[in-house]
């Protein structure tokens, strides 16, 4: 009886192999049954093709009656979905949400490295999960499924079993931004290293080579090439910050903007040189301000407008 | 423009006059009550005279227009409007001494040997005060200069002072005379070149006649006049002559006091019989008539050769504007070259090699950066003689004196000028530039004791004003350590 009923639930399910032995349909073809309509679109006017390529065929009737003749109990029988989750309003999510927090309970007593130290991951934002799941999955339920992700992202790599990273790949965004590491800048046979800075539209190339404090700014010294001593301490600010100032000559050249600009930009291309010589010093670097580039640019004018904002002069008529 | 009172009210007190400040004997009534008048004979004065004393403006009942309703009421003293000449006066003001700096214990004051002794370099070194006078009378400090910082004033003897003093004195040995120029940079100290020549000089007993600005002798703004039997033409500068002249006897009293004129000098309209000192002679000019002429006799007296004369320094600031075109004109309305002012003409011939000083001396001219007209051809000399050197000095180090190029004149080019290339032929050029760190720190040790910079003087500090000062330009030092605020 017991291989009969599990034989008739199977059917139920759908699993027609056992019952029938029929193979289920290719994959492709399940995914084209999906699609409301065969695939290209075409008005209501146009005749329909003659013969699509792919022969969609719906799945076999189950036929109660036949099927009670077999096994007594299917009178009784009524079509159950396989997950409890069919009801809800986003199923796939539901699904995949119960199966994390079951791996979660799991693998809790697993080894875990600190947050900091944990591969670094761009997540699917939430409109981005609605879109690939295509279910409107509530921001609570998000907010909730992530941090069990973030939890079973923190178990140790070395002991993370295969199916945890499994389940942790559908929820990864498709490009990893982490990944893009810029190639490290290497030291030339002359010791120099070459920095790029950018500030506003000016662009700054540093050679920084080891040496006793000179500066060449396109040729003329830092005094001849800046008339404001406020941009010449902000074109060295990345080694006055750090202490270094009397430790490295720096070759430059500027080009594009104005005096701020190419000073700000000048920062930047001599940090990152900087950090070429001495990689320990990007922390300081960063509090200081130089390692990242200021993405400001010159806001666009409007129409109606003066400037960008500056409203026209207000006349009484 | 409307009267402040009306016809009617001409009988009232005027704006200007408080009511209180009418005769006090004359009764008020009888002001008042004029003999024909068509207002009413007792007006009520409460209301027509305010406060304080004035009328109320007589204007329209009604409805007016009033921009600026908001405005405040502009307070009326002001105070004393500055009189002609007193802001200018202001601007140019030197001040040699701040009471409020620290007195610096170690600072040394300058002795006669001291400008030329290699130990000195890279020191910091006092000026007396005997020579601060000097150097005031002849106006070596500038007004832009930072003397007004500390209590006294003070000057780094550096590397190229020693060198200059130097062969200030092997000139003077030799008894010939040094012609050089200084040149460099914007703000790299070639003015504080000139200053501590002139300081070696005067401590020294020279004689030194220094034109602080020589653009005040080009840019007609002093008076000018032709000077009679002159071929071609030369015009004399009395009012400058004389000025100048008051400055040579006050920078150079003990020196003039103590050389004596050996030539009669009929020319001049005091006699002045052989065996006066100078000084006597200097004082013969009291106005700027005869300062021409008294200038020239005391020159010739300077320079006559075989008497007992001090050496002489001459020296100018802003060398470019006596070598170009002047802006004076002649009689036929035609520019006068620079070099047909005779002031001028004196000194470019001194700078020329024409004169023999009797007892040798140096003539110094600084070129400037801010406010100097182009001068091709004094640029491409002064770029002649560096290479020239450049080539001597590397062929004295045993290098190839071919691999420095000198350059040579633009054959396209009309601008050049050959009295200005004649005069420039031979001198030498002293390239002032950016102070070393020693130097530097010497400096800026000088500064934090003095109280004006508050930062621990060391190798960090140093080399971060050195840097941002452009490889040690002083004057670019001065203004990223003194003259920017931090707080």
């Amino acid at each position: 009886m017991a291989s009969s009923r599990q034989g008739f639930t199977s059917a139920l399910r759908g699993v027609t192999r056992t019952l029938n032995g029929k193979r289920p349909p290719p994959l492709e073809q399940q995914f084209w049954s999906l699609r409301l309509n065969g695939g290209s679109r075409r008005l209501s006017t146009e005749p329909a093709p003659a013969e699509t390529s792919l022969s969609i065929t719906a799945a076999e009737e189950i036929d109660i009656k036949q099927l009670a003749k077999r096994y007594r109990i299917a009178q009784h029988a009524r079509a159950v979905p396989v997950s409890a989750s069919y009801f809800s309003r986003t199923p796939t999510f539901n699904d995949r949400y119960l199966a994390l927090d079951k791996l979660a309970r799991t693998y809790s007593n697993l080894p875990v490295v600190p947050p900091a130290d944990a591969e670094q991951v761009v997540w699917k934002s939430l409109p981005d999960l609605r879109r690939s799941i295509g279910e409107p999955v509530k921001a609570t339920d998000y907010v909730n499924c992530l941090a069990i992700l973030k939890r079973l992202h923190q178990i140790h790599p070395d002991l993370k079993p295969d199916i945890v990273k499994e389940a942790l790949e559908d929820f990864k965004r498709d490009v990893q931004g982490f990944l893009n590491r810029p190639a490290p800048i290497p030291i030339d046979k002359f010791g120099r290293a070459l920095g790029v800075g950018k500030r506003k539209s000016s662009t700054a190339r540093a050679f920084v080579v080891e040496g006793d404090g000179q500066v060449l700014v396109n040729g003329k010294t830092l005094a001849d090439y800046f008339g404001r001593v406020h941009d010449r301490e902000s074109a060295v600010w990345a080694l006055h910050a750090t202490d270094r100032i009397d430790k490295y000559n720096v070759w430059a050249r500027v080009e594009g903007g104005g005096t701020t600009g190419q000073a700000e930009a000048l920062t930047l291309a001599i940090a990152k040189a900087l950090i070429a010589h001495e990689p320990a010093l990007k922390p300081a670097l960063r509090k200081a301000g130089c390692v990242t580039r200021d993405p400001r640019r010159v806001e666009r004018k409007k129409h109606g407008r003066v400037k960008a904002r500056k409203g026209p002069t207000w006349v009484k008529r | 423009m409307s009267a402040p009172n009306c016809l009617r009210c001409l009988l009232r007190p005027s704006a200007g006059i408080p009511v209180s400040s009418l005769p006090r004997s004359t009764p008020f009534a009888l002001v008042r009550a004029a003999p024909f008048t068509t207002t009413t004979a007792n007006p009520r004065p409460k209301k027509e005279a305010q406060a304080d004393g004035k009328p109320k403006n007589h204007t329209r009942a009604g409805k007016k227009l009033k921009l600026g309703k908001f405005k405040k009421e502009k307070v009326g003293d002001r105070g004393r409007p500055p009189l002609p000449g007193e802001r200018k006066a202001y601007r140019k003001r030197i001040t040699l001494s701040n009471d409020n700096a620290i007195p610096v214990p170690w600072l040394t004051d300058l002795g006669s040997a001291d400008l030329a002794n290699p130990a000195n370099m890279a020191r910091v070194m006092a000026l007396p005060v005997e020579l601060q006078d000097q150097l005031r009378a002849s106006e070596a400090f500038k007004p832009t200069q930072c003397w007004g910082m500390f209590r006294k004033p003070a000057v780094l003897v550096r590397k190229e002072t020693v060198d200059l003093a130097n062969r200030m004195q092997n000139a003077v040995d030799k008894r010939q005379t040094l012609r050089l120029v200084v040149t460099g940079d914007k703000v790299t100290g070639k003015s504080m070149m000139v200053l501590q020549a002139m300081a070696h000089a005067y401590l020294n007993n020279w004689v030194v006649i220094h034109i602080p600005e020589a653009q005040e002798l080009t840019t007609a703004c002093t008076e000018y006049a032709p000077i009679p039997n002159t071929d071609p033409v030369q015009y004399m500068q009395p009012v400058y002559v004389l000025k100048l002249l008051q400055a040579i006897k006050r920078a150079n009293e003990n020196v003039l006091a103590r050389t004596y004129t050996v030539n009669p000098h009929p020319e001049l309209s005091q006699s002045v019989p052989p065996n006066t000192p100078l000084l006597a002679l200097a004082n013969a000019a009291k106005e700027p008539d005869a300062a021409w002429p008294v200038f020239q006799a005391l020159w010739s007296e300077l320079t006559t050769q075989g008497a007992n004369r001090p050496p002489i320094l001459l020296s100018v600031d802003g060398l470019a504007h006596i070598m170009k075109i002047s802006d004076y004109r002649s009689p036929a309305f035609d520019l006068i070259h620079s070099h047909d002012l005779a002031l001028v003409r004196l000194f470019a011939d001194a700078l020329g090699g024409a004169v023999q000083l009797p007892s040798g001396g140096a003539v110094i001219a600084a070129t400037a950066r801010n406010n100097a007209p182009r001068t091709p051809s004094m640029e491409l000399a002064l770029a002649q003689r560096e290479a020239e050197q450049a080539r001597a000095e590397a062929q004295a180090n045993g290098l190839d004196p071919n691999a420095v190029e000198v350059p040579q004149k633009d054959p396209f080019f009309r601008g050049y000028d050959d009295r200005v290339e004649a005069v420039l032929r031979s001198v030498q050029v002293l390239r002032v530039r950016g102070v070393d760190k020693l130097e530097a720190r010497a400096l800026m040790e000088y500064w934090a004791a003095s109280g004006m910079l508050r930062a621990t003087v060391d190798e960090k500090t140093v080399t971060e004003k050195w840097t941002l000062a452009g490889s040690g330009v002083l004057g670019e030092m001065e203004r990223a350590a003194l003259l920017t605020m931090r707080i």
